[in-house]
């Protein structure tokens, strides 16, 4: 079958990170990506089943790991090669549409008794994260064993595949996994009603944190950070109470508080601030202004995937901020499934108005490209549209 | 021989009017049969300065020499207008210095130790040591400065005390220490016929409780127009504080006028009539021109703000408050009244760099709003220039950029609450109390060198008479974005706007051109 | 940025029609201003001031120092200014302005006006122009009012400048100080600035009086510690107690000057307490 395999080659990642991760290293014949045609993934078991791809989303992980940016600290929980991708829409064998949960914890490799982690319903932390018969891998799209996104065929647990509603499009559907994440976010931020909540970045993660605080924790006041004119426009349509730019975050957040200012010789901060903040670029600089209009006793919530960044702790410590990651999904509290709540949610949040364009596999580079710039070309989601290599 | 002001007619042979344009100049043809209103000639001023106010301290107008009212032990305060005029600031030695010089050489003379000088700042920034030492002159500076010499601080908790309410039910509070003086000085500079009075101690030494009471849309709505205190409701409530100050604290006035000479030979270009133009003055209207074309902001704003006028002193009174302004007002409308027959349609104005509140600053949005529909519009006596539904065309740059030092509460003004509404009725009552009590604006006005939190919101109910009483407002030049934020129309050129304008007015408008600075107030008949 | 020169230039052309008749619909040319209050006060502005500022610093200076290997004692009065002072001097030679200019630290030059004879350097304007830019000197009339002297200069001290002047009124003839005229006290007393005494010592060899060149020979310049008047002083007797100072900074014994040997010559410098750093 066609699919775009990511492949462990040392050289070809030095040669990545020696050129700081230009794209066009990252996509050239000496990347680590390579298109062409591969075995089809086995079936690990009978509680899994061939899922065939129709849009396959690309997410900052995935351009992350490509240019090289992603950190080290992942390459243990992967197993070459790969088949990247994890945000999946696709259809079954007998034709049922279904969205991908690409965690692979304990119930997915049928291991018993679960690891305390996918007990208490985080199935992202798994700890088996080695054992089963799939191999190692934290998500499907970075499994060797059970392919990706970015190929015709990959092989999914039955307890991963969630069927999609006949209203809600591919093109919508393909949102629901990062929208899974960022409902989990906004959970694990817990905003109260008094609360003032920033959200920094507008890509597709900063948008849909946006969408999933205001629906499911709706604070006092919902404050989105985005550079670029769509970003800012849809932010405000799911949500957002104000939207600024990068470069004044500092005074809005400022006057919508009623803090105080202290300039200091690198960056400013606030005496007081925002009560909670998701980062949602994963950024050094987006970080470090972040841990400095967060209030004392602040929660920082970091749900765009950083790399190995280099952060001031001094505001950390000082301002006794909480910083927490948010990754993934699984069962909340109350026993719902973060998934059941995103497709829930997704209808009337019209996602499919954030996907676009789609590319055909053969044009990887040019979507991959795309994705990169997607911010200031005007996008949010690209995606790859699989349909045609079935018809 | 000072010629008086003047209005003339545009035909074929006027040569092009001189616009200011914020930091720069442009010369632009107004359309025939337009009318254009001169500024009267500078008076001759006073030869000998010393002399005249030494005169005025010793003979003053209902009250008692000045010399007799000092004596050993007492408690002594000189307060003094701030650097918001005269506009541009006065070259060295500026009038209030003499007046202080004098003021202490008596005082020193009777033996008086305990005096301090106070800059009567109201809601306006702080003044830095040189600002300071640029109006009282280096010797007052060196003896005084700083235990001695300072600004007033209208947000102290301490500082300031309630006199009491008037008959209207206004708050009045003064600062501490003018409160418990045994006399209190007052050196006034008359620049336009708003200033001085019972305003310079009601507003100059009160605090944001004493101020609001008057600094609101429905007074100065009321106010046709605060350059004319008889018509004007501001004024009225700054009387009726004042004498609630005159019966608590034993006040001496001195009041002082200047000319309208507000430029520097260099510029002399700016000051004189167009038909009055020699060979150097359309040479350096071309240096100045390119100047401002090409050089960087920085350099064009140092240029622009390190220029003195040459004022002269035009009459000096002392004494008790009211005898004195009405002799004070007198010699300000001989140098700045101009006749002027029946109102227009559309009304042209260049707005100059400068401003009351921008002194070494750049003048932000809400500032050129400030300055054109609400000083300039303003100087009338009678009626506005121009008609109810007439057009206000501007031409300013008008771009987004603030001084975050001395206008730090502007900037959230512009951002957030003109992103809101532009009515500043509305504005007044959502926004004006969250401002003023901001710990933040607080801190920067006490320590820094900000204006005062709310002060924004006085610089746009400046212009409330204006909005309600114009049709249409076009800005000539402006920055889109900006214009449009500010709930205006914006022109490129000067003919564009004539054409936006004629959608309002009609086609064929009357059209006036006021030829300002120098400044003048137009009697309109 | 918008280079626009020659489209004004034309503009103005037109507007104000060069090389053509001036319309009769005009109103007739007015300089509309009033009369300047001090004269040549174009050279207390700019571009004068920062001109002057460069030929001083860069021209003038260092080649009256080159000329007379200038030694300057008591700078300390003047480094430190509160508020402006009158400079009183002797008067030898016209060498001496541009020696005392280079005498002086440099934030006091940039401050310092000097009272020059009007009947003299103004009579030709051009001479007139060129020392009130090099030198910074305002005219003031050796035979005219004493008032509008007195005016117009403590109207410069009040704006903030430093004056300059010679209150022997004429260059002497030998070196020795003539009697100081009186109005230095009427302007210490009006003014209420204090009064600097300095003494000029060796320009009567550098350019004596009627002598129109000037040969290099060594000069040294006292600057010595200001006075007030005091309570009650007349001004004549401030006047004369200036005298006394400048007099006294003059016969004040400088460190000998040693001919001979390099040996003589290091021991005479050797520091005062006898240590060897």
């Amino acid at each position: 079958m066609l699919a775009l395999q990511f492949v462990r080659s040392v050289p070809a990642y030095a040669l990545l990170r020696a050129t700081g991760g230009n794209p066009r290293v990252a996509l050239s014949d000496l990347s680590v990506l390579h298109l062409g045609d591969v075995d089809e993934p086995e079936l690990p078991g009978p509680g899994w089943t061939r899922v065939r791809p129709s849009l396959s989303g690309i997410c900052g992980s995935d351009t992350a790991a490509i240019t090289g940016h992603a950190s080290l600290y992942l390459d243990p929980l992967t197993s070459y090669p790969f088949v990247l991708v994890h945000e999946v829409v696709g259809e079954l064998d007998d034709g049922t549409r279904v969205v991908v949960e690409p965690a692979l914890g304990c119930r997915v490799r049928e291991i018993v008794p679960e690891c305390p982690r996918c007990a208490e319903g985080r199935p992202g932390l798994c700890e088996n994260a080695t054992e089963g018969p799939i191999g190692t891998g934290l998500q499907t799209g970075y499994c060797a064993g059970t392919g990706g996104g970015w190929g015709e065929i990959l092989v999914a647990h039955r307890s991963q595949l969630h069927p999609v509603p006949d209203e809600l499009p591919d093109e919508a559907a393909v949102l629901v996994e990062p929208l899974a994440c960022c409902v989990h976010a906004a959970l694990r931020g817990g905003a109260s009603a008094d609360d003032v909540v920033v959200v920094v970045g507008a890509g597709t993660i900063g948008l849909l944190t946006v969408a999933a605080v205001r629906r499911f924790t709706p604070p006092r006041l919902l404050i989105a950070v985005a550079k670029h004119p769509l970003q800012r426009e849809q932010a405000r349509r799911l949500g957002a109470d104000l939207v600024v730019g990068p470069g004044e975050v500092f005074q809005r957040v400022r006057f919508a508080t009623g803090a105080r200012r202290l300039e200091g010789m690198d960056r400013p901060l606030l005496l007081g601030g925002a009560d909670l903040t998701f980062e949602c670029t994963g950024t050094a600089r987006a970080l470090n202004e972040a841990v400095r209009f967060t209030r004392g006793g602040g929660r920082l919530v970091a749900v765009g995937m950083p790399g190995e960044e280099r952060v001031d702790w001094a505001p950390i410590w000082q301002r006794e901020l909480t910083v927490m990651g948010a990754y993934a999904y699984g069962v909340e509290s109350g026993g719902r499934r973060t998934f059941e709540l995103a497709l829930e949610a997704a209808p009337q949040l019209e996602l499919e108005r954030l996907t676009g364009p789609l590319f055909g596999l053969g044009e990887y580079r040019d979507a991959v490209a795309y994705a990169l710039e997607a911010g200031r070309l005007g996008a949010v989601k690209v995606a790859f549209d699989l349909r045609e290599l079935r018809a | 021989m000072p010629r008086p002001g003047s209005v003339i007619e545009v035909d074929r042979n006027t040569p092009p009017t001189l616009f200011h344009y914020g930091e720069g100049v442009r010369l632009e043809r107004l359309p025939q049969g337009s009318r254009i209103v001169y500024a009267p000639d500078p008076i001759q001023p006073i030869a000998h300065p010393e002399r005249a106010i030494r005169r005025a301290l010793s003979h003053p107008m209902d009250d008692d020499p000045l010399r007799s009212l000092l004596r050993p032990g007492m408690r002594l305060t000189i307060a003094f207008d701030d650097l918001s005029l005269p506009l541009p600031p006065m070259a060295q030695p500026d009038v209030r210095q003499l007046v202080l010089e004098e003021v202490i050489e008596l005082a020193a003379a009777a033996g008086v130790e305990d005096v301090h000088l106070v800059a009567a700042n109201s809601l306006h920034r702080r003044m830095t040591e040189d600002e300071m030492r640029h109006i009282v002159g280096d010797r007052i500076f060196t003896t005084f400065h700083p235990d001695r010499l300072y600004n007033h601080d209208a947000e102290d908790p301490d500082g300031n005390v309630l006199i009491g309410r008037t008959p209207h039910g206004e708050d009045v509070t003064l600062s501490r220490r003018a409160a418990e003086s045994d006399l209190l000085v007052y050196v006034n500079l008359t620049f336009v016929p708003m200033d001085g009075g019972h305003k310079s101690l009601s507003t100059g030494l009160g605090s944001y409780r004493s101020v609001r009471v008057h600094h609101t849309v429905d007074t100065l709505l009321n106010s046709r127009s605060y350059m004319h205190p008889p018509d004007s409701a501001l004024h009225q409530a700054c009387i009726r504080q004042g004498q609630l100050i005159e019966d608590a604290v034993r006040c001496f006035h001195v009041e002082t006028s200047v000319n309208n000479h507000s430029f520097p030979a260099i510029a002399n270009f700016m000051q004189k009539r167009e038909t009055d133009w020699t060979a150097t003055d359309q040479a350096a209207f071309l240096a100045v021109k390119q100047l401002t074309d090409l050089a960087p902001a920085e350099v064009k704003r140092a240029v622009f703000h390190s220029m003195r006028a040459p004022y002269g002193l035009t009459a000096v009174h002392a004494g008790q408050v009211d005898a004195v302004h009405d002799a004070t007002l007198a010699a300000v409308r001989r140098q700045m009244m101009v006749d002027v027959e029946g109102q227009t349609d559309i009304v042209t104005l260049g707005i100059p760099y400068l401003g009351p509140y921008n002194v070494n600053a750049i003048l932000n949005p809400i500032l050129v709003v400030c300055m054109g529909l609400g000083y300039l519009f303003n100087l009338y006596r009678g009626r506005p220039v121009v008609r109810q539904g007439g057009v206000v065309i501007m031409a300013h740059p008008c771009r987004n950029e603030f001084d975050s030092v001395q206008h730090p509460s502007y900037i959230d003004f512009f951002d957030e609450v003109l992103a809101d509404t532009r009515d500043p009725a509305e504005i007044e009552q959502r926004y004006e109390g969250r401002f003023a009590e901001d710990a933040w604006y607080r801190q920067l006005y006490r320590r820094s060198h900000a204006y005062h939190g709310v002060h924004p919101f006085y610089a746009w109910y400046w212009a409330a008479h204006a909005m309600q009483h114009v049709g249409d407002v076009i800005v000539v030049g402006g920055e889109r974005e900006t214009v449009h934020h500010l709930g205006f129309k914006c022109a490129t050129t000067l003919p564009d706007a004539f054409e936006m304008a004629e959608q309002t007015v009609g086609r064929y408008p009357s059209v006036t051109h006021l030829r300002l600075p120098p400044l003048f107030v137009a009697d309109v008949s | 940025m918008r280079f626009e020169l020659l489209r004004d230039i034309d503009v103005v052309r037109r507007g104000w029609r060069w090389g053509g008749v001036r319309p009769a619909s005009w109103p007739e040319a007015v300089p509309g201003l009033p009369e300047p209050a001090s004269n040549l006060d174009w050279a207390r502005k700019e571009p004068a001031r920062s001109l002057r500022w460069a030929i001083q610093r860069g021209l003038s200076a260092p080649f009256a120092r080159a000329v007379t290997g200038l030694r300057v004692e008591g700078q300390e009065w003047l480094l430190d200014q509160k508020r402006p002072a009158i400079l009183v001097s002797n008067h030898v030679s016209h060498a001496d302005l541009p020696v005392l200019m280079a005498a002086l630290p440099d934030r006091a030059r940039e401050r310092t006006v000097v009272g020059a004879a009007a009947d003299y350097w103004y009579r030709r304007p051009w001479l007139g122009r060129l020392v009130s830019l090099w030198l910074n000197t305002f005219p003031f009339s050796r035979t005219g009012s004493a008032q509008g002297v007195l005016h117009s200069s403590s109207e410069l001290l009040k704006s903030g400048w430093n004056l300059l002047i010679f209150p022997e009124g004429t260059r002497s003839l030998d070196g020795r100080l003539l009697p100081f005229q009186p109005g230095v006290g009427h302007l210490a007393g009006e003014a209420r600035a204090p009064v600097v005494p300095i003494h000029v010592k060796g320009t009567h060899r550098v350019m004596p009086k009627g002598r129109r060149y000037f040969l290099p020979a060594p000069v040294e310049v006292r600057i010595g510690k200001p006075l007030s008047p005091e309570q009650g002083e007349a001004s004549r007797a401030f006047a004369r107690r200036a005298e006394q100072a400048v007099q006294e900074l003059g016969r004040r014994s400088s460190r000998p000057e040693v001919v001979g040997t390099w040996i003589e010559r290091w021991r005479a410098a050797a520091p005062p307490n006898g240590s060897r750093r």
